[in-house]
């Protein structure tokens, strides 16, 4: 496997629908100026260059066996005794194999050594390491970032080691958290690359705002990064509980996907739900400012289409890398409507078998081979449409108790018109899965 | 007393190649001349076998002292002496005789089918399939119905009818002697129309009662009608060997079917089942009463069951796509 594809910095937005959803990376027209003298922006990197160099670090994940990299990030120091902050994602593969993987770390000046993972934040895509050698300098968390009152616009640094060409300083800017989004994430306008997962972004003062950890693939200069917060948390739960024992790393992560989806299917179903029209149809969707919908029709096809297809698709949008076959803990609901132009009965049915393929199923090192139950369904009381409905799942080899699970529907009361609905949910508990997926089919009514 | 016997020198398939009328009380078979009836074979002695009547008027085959003696036609065990009351066929050398008494019975005359008949059989039903594929075609169709789309599946269908048929006509020519085409064409097309049916009803039963597996493992009877077909077009080009060729197609058949559900189980195992609605009919061909949400969800608890299960075995191995993972 070649550097560049293993070099991490998590794709997590990767495929939108519309490159449309891309917020436009605004730079402010003038540069932010403090109040003291200010130096030219050139000297400032420099300076904050300066400064970081000895605190910053590539964070190397090695084969054990044969001694090679396998993939590569960044990350920093925080502490008087040697912790560092990097991504969960750039450990990954150590904290869920410990027993093929090393992690080693490499230090501007050329120094390398050994380090022992502590603590992990899967949610939130941080980790802590600890570096084998003591009285290293450190960085201090700023605590404008900490409290959230950091203007936008403000210029801030993010280093790391982008495709291993050597530890880079880039300059930004701060845009505030991103809109619409369930988990937090500082929306960065500056270049973020692989193998800069994990490492720092500081502001003038030298002080922590945020840690690099993914970019937008469809737009330009669109970064993300990890709110100071949350790595400043991390870190005092690495001092205060108890150590993270490699070998129950594994556990660790399956506890903290659990209460991730526990968290988020409660904030889901506290957002509340409301009912959206399909033509003549009527079905669930959730109240949530950061899920998002999009619609799609095919009217405009040439030649003129024989089914008319006014489909719309919603999603969380959320994404938890856990390792690099699997991202997880999203929603999807999207709702098809079908409606025969100048097909029969049979030809329209026709036409719906071919428009719910799906491949997805293959058993594979991290899930199971899928299984399916179908029945018909009238879900719920009162005169409401007949349902053919279809449910899929598939395990979490190594977290119990979590699945992907599919739910199709598709209604059954008219023959040369329909409704195709379909839930899809990541890493979720069978009881979230159920709950969601009851209130799905439940929702599927006429419209009046 | 004028007892009448004939004696048939057999071809290699089973035909009579030569039928001597023997009018004497006894008759010998060699390569030599002088015999009653010649047989070239180097492998039967200059004077090999004489046929006369025993006490009881039977007839009765009598080796006359040869290197490679006498045989029943099927049989392993030299005799000296055989009586062929009843059982005709005996064996020398490398030659299979029949040696008949005038009062053998002989089976009644069977009713001729015509072999028009057959072709008018062959071509009404050959009919009733083209229209049956068509309309099935047009059901399907989705896009723009052009007679290209609809028409051209049938020629690829017709040609393979074709081959099939003139295949087994080809047999019936080498073992029966006539092609009998018309007779295999109404055989084959039964046979596909017979198909069709299956499939059809698998799928619509698969959709009526909401049961995945029917579609999934239709191919299995499919392998019957195949059976069935083959059985009938040997049937058709005679009796002889029947058992053996009936055998070996079964032996086939089942090695077919044995292998596609392997490979259906080996891919349910590698690739799970797929999330889709299946092949769908119109709302109207369900036959199961409407399930309430609780009974749909107990349905699911047993999915659970079943991938909980799956957890705790070891992935399986092997296979293009098992490494591939195409979650997101």
């Amino acid at each position: 496997m070649t550097f560049a594809s293993r070099a991490l910095t998590a794709l997590l937005f990767a495929a939108s629908i519309s490159t449309a959803t891309a917020q436009p990376a605004v730079k402010p027209a003038a540069p932010a100026v403090p109040e003291t003298q200010q130096p030219p922006l050139s000297s400032a990197a420099e300076r904050v260059y300066e400064f970081s160099k000895p605190r910053i670090l590539q964070v190397r994940t090695l084969l054990q066996a044969a001694g090679r990299q396998s993939s590569l990030g960044s990350g920093f120091v925080v502490t008087a005794d040697g912790l560092a902050i990097t991504n969960y994602h750039v450990v990954s593969q150590y904290a869920l194999d410990p027993k093929t993987y090393r992690l080693e770390y490499l230090a501007p000046d050329g120094t390398k050594g050994i380090l022992e993972l502590l603590a992990i934040d899967v949610a939130h895509d941080l980790a802590v390491v600890k570096v084998d050698h003591p009285d290293l300098p450190f960085f201090q968390f700023d605590p404008r970032a900490l409290s959230g009152t950091l203007p936008k616009g403000e210029r801030i640094y993010a280093m790391g080691n982008p495709l291993d060409l050597g530890f880079t300083i880039i300059e930004g800017t701060y845009n505030g958290l991103v809109d619409k989004s369930y988990d937090e994430h500082i929306h960065f306008s500056g270049a973020i690359n692989p193998g800069m997962s994990g490492g720092p972004v500081a502001g003038n003062d030298f002080r922590i705002v945020g840690v690099n950890v993914a970019k937008r693939l469809d737009g330009e200069q669109v970064g993300f990064l990890v709110p100071a917060r949350f790595a400043a948390e991390l870190i005092e739960r690495a001092r205060k509980g108890p150590a993270l024992s490699v070998d129950k790393a594994r556990e660790e992560v399956g506890r903290q996907l659990d209460s991730w989806q526990a968290a988020f299917y409660e904030t889901l179903k506290g957002q509340g739900f409301r009912s959206g029209s399909f033509g003549p149809y009527r079905g669930l969707e959730s109240s949530a400012p950061w899920v998002t919908c999009w619609g799609a029709t095919n009217a405009d096809q040439i030649p003129k289409p024989r089914t008319a297809i006014n489909t719309t698709r919603c999603s969380s949008a959320t994404g938890i890398f856990v390792s690099d076959k699997i991202l997880t803990g999203r929603v999807d609901l999207s709702y098809s409507y079908y409606k025969a132009i100048d097909l029969n009965a049979f030809q329209f049915a026709k036409e719906l078998s071919q428009r719910t393929w799906n491949w997805e199923g293959s058993a594979a090192k991290r899930l199971t081979e899928q299984e399916c139950r179908d029945d018909f369904v009238m879900a719920g009381t009162g005169s409401r449409p007949a349902l053919r409905a279809t449910w899929c799942m598939r395990a979490y080899r190594e977290f119990e108790g979590l699945y992907n699970v599919t739910l199709l529907a598709l209604t059954q009361d008219r023959s040369r018109e329909a409704l195709l609905a379909q839930l899809s949910m990541q890493g979720v508990s069978y009881a979230n899965a159920v709950a969601l997926g009851r209130r799905f089919l439940e929702a599927i009514e006429w419209a009046q | 007393m004028g007892a009448v016997m004939w004696i048939e020198v057999m071809s290699r398939h089973g035909d009579a190649v030569s039928r001597q009328r023997i009018e004497a009380e006894e008759a010998t078979i060699g390569r030599a001349f002088d015999n009653d009836v010649v047989v070239d074979d180097p492998h039967v002695a200059p004077h090999h076998l004489r046929i006369s009547r025993g006490e009881d008027g039977e007839l009765v085959a009598e080796d006359l002292g040869t290197l490679n003696g006498l045989y029943r036609e099927q049989g392993r065990d030299r005799t000296q002496r055989l009586p062929l009351a009843g059982e005709p066929g005996i064996r020398i050398g490398r030659t299979i005789l029949r040696v008949h008494d005038a009062r053998h019975p002989v089976a009644g005359e069977r009713l001729m089918t015509p072999p028009v008949a057959h072709a008018r059989w062959a071509a009404g039903l050959g009919v009733v399939l083209l229209a049956v594929l068509v309309a099935l075609e047009w059901l399907s169709v989705t896009a723009e119905p052009t007679a290209n789309l609809l028409l051209l599946p049938l020629l690829g269908f017709i040609t393979v009818l074709a081959v099939w048929t003139s295949f087994w006509a080809m047999l019936s020519r080498i073992f029966f002697g006539q092609a009998r085409f018309a007779l295999q064409l109404r055989i084959a097309v039964t046979a596909c129309i017979a198909l069709l049916a299956w499939e059809q009803a698998a799928e619509s039963l698969s959709f009526s009662f909401a049961w995945r597996d029917m579609a999934e493992y239709a191919g299995l009877g499919a392998w019957a009608v195949l059976a069935a077909a083959c059985w009938a077009h040997l049937h058709a080009i005679g009796p002889r060997h029947m058992r053996a060729a009936m055998g070996l197609v079964a032996a086939l058949l089942i090695a077919g079917a044995a292998l596609q559900y392997l490979g259906k189980s080996e891919s349910r195992r590698l690739f799970g089942q797929r999330a889709t609605l299946g092949d769908l009919r119109p709302p109207a061909f369900r036959l199961v009463p409407l399930a309430s949400a609780d009974d749909f969800f107990q349905k699911t608890a047993s999915a659970k069951k079943q991938v909980d299960l799956a957890r705790t075995r070891e992935p399986a191995g092997g296979g293009i796509l098992s490494d591939m993972d195409l979650s997101d």
